[in-house]
């Protein structure tokens, strides 16, 4: 069983690192550059390709391929927190716990890959590094909420405390991420745009390279999380081992 | 340069290389990432493994 979970990790790793490569050739290399919704001020068009281009192409645009996978895997991830919380506040069992703690800490490094990657569209796209907007606001207000369950943890001598106060914490702070995800639905008015909705312009290659992306940060997501309780385990049995070989 | 490329072009050249490489590092940053996590993991399982054979030798 865990030769098998093994196998299945460095499957993940090793796919994850194969379709994140071809989205990133994909965004930047094949994917057609997306055109502006305005024409040209220069009036005419001209044939790029055999095609004729009348409106100004966004590069910019090329980002999300990568941005909007490493977000969606931040959502997802940052389920098994609250997940886990539950599991442990029903159970008291110390594992879930462990795996909700990391599931907050691949979190972070997808949060924190999010915010970069947000903010090198946020300047490309609207000529700012930040906009107090509803979907940027709720994910900020997210990373946050990740930043202070370590916080929290860090704060608790107690063990036992410790994990109850964070379930619970982390339960809690899951409720900002449909509410982040949903944002630009609820509230369309804000400058941050829809990616995800029915008939959202994208070509096969567009398309293709953005779920080939998305799959490979999941997988990646998986192995790092399915690496890191690995980690544990193995820390927490040579803790153990070690007091009885010096007992 | 054509006027109409120009302005085709000047939303895409300044701002491509950048970009590009920007994505590029933070790409490979997950990599890295990636493999500090295995090598970590190597190590406590390879002192596991020298701890459990200390244990067996003395039982």
């Amino acid at each position: 069983m865990a030769m098998d979970r093994n196998r299945l990790t460095f499957a993940a790793v090793v796919v994850g690192g194969l379709l994140t490569t071809v989205a990133f050739v994909l965004a930047f290399f094949v994917a057609a550059p997306v055109l502006a919704n305005n024409t040209l001020t220069a009036g005419g068009g001209a044939l790029i390709g055999g095609k004729l281009i009348t409106n100004p192409v966004l590069f910019s645009q090329k980002i999300f391929f990568f941005h909007v996978p490493v977000a969606i895997t931040s959502f997802v991830i940052f389920f098994f927190t609250a997940f886990y919380g539950v599991r442990f506040l029903m159970t008291k069992d110390k594992r879930f716990d462990t795996k909700a703690r990391i599931a907050t800490e691949i979190t972070l490094v997808f949060v924190a890959l999010t915010m970069i990657t947000g903010d090198i569209w946020t300047r490309y796209e609207w000529g700012t590094w930040w906009v107090w907007e509803p979907r940027l606001t709720t994910y900020f207000i997210m990373m946050m909420l990740v930043i202070v369950y370590f916080v929290l943890r860090a704060s608790i001598e107690d063990e036992e405390r410790r994990a109850v106060y964070a379930s619970a914490f982390g339960i809690l702070a899951f409720l900002d991420a449909p509410l982040s995800f949903a944002i630009t639905r609820i509230v369309p008015s804000g400058a941050h745009p829809v990616v995800l909705r029915a008939g959202g312009g994208l070509d096969a290659v567009q398309l293709g390279g953005f779920l080939i992306g998305l799959a490979g940060m999941l997988c990646f997501g998986y192995a790092i999380y399915q690496l890191r309780i690995r980690e544990e385990t193995a820390k927490e049995r040579l803790e153990v081992l070690k007091a009885s070989l010096e007992g | 340069m054509d006027p109409v490329l120009k302005e085709i072009y000047s939303l895409v050249l300044p701002a491509a290389p950048y970009v590009l490489a920007a994505y590029g590092i933070l790409w490979i940053g997950l990599f890295g990432y990636v493999t500090v996590v295995l090598r970590r993991l190597g190590k406590i399982e390879a002192e596991l493994r020298i701890v459990e054979e200390a244990l067996a030798r003395r039982a």
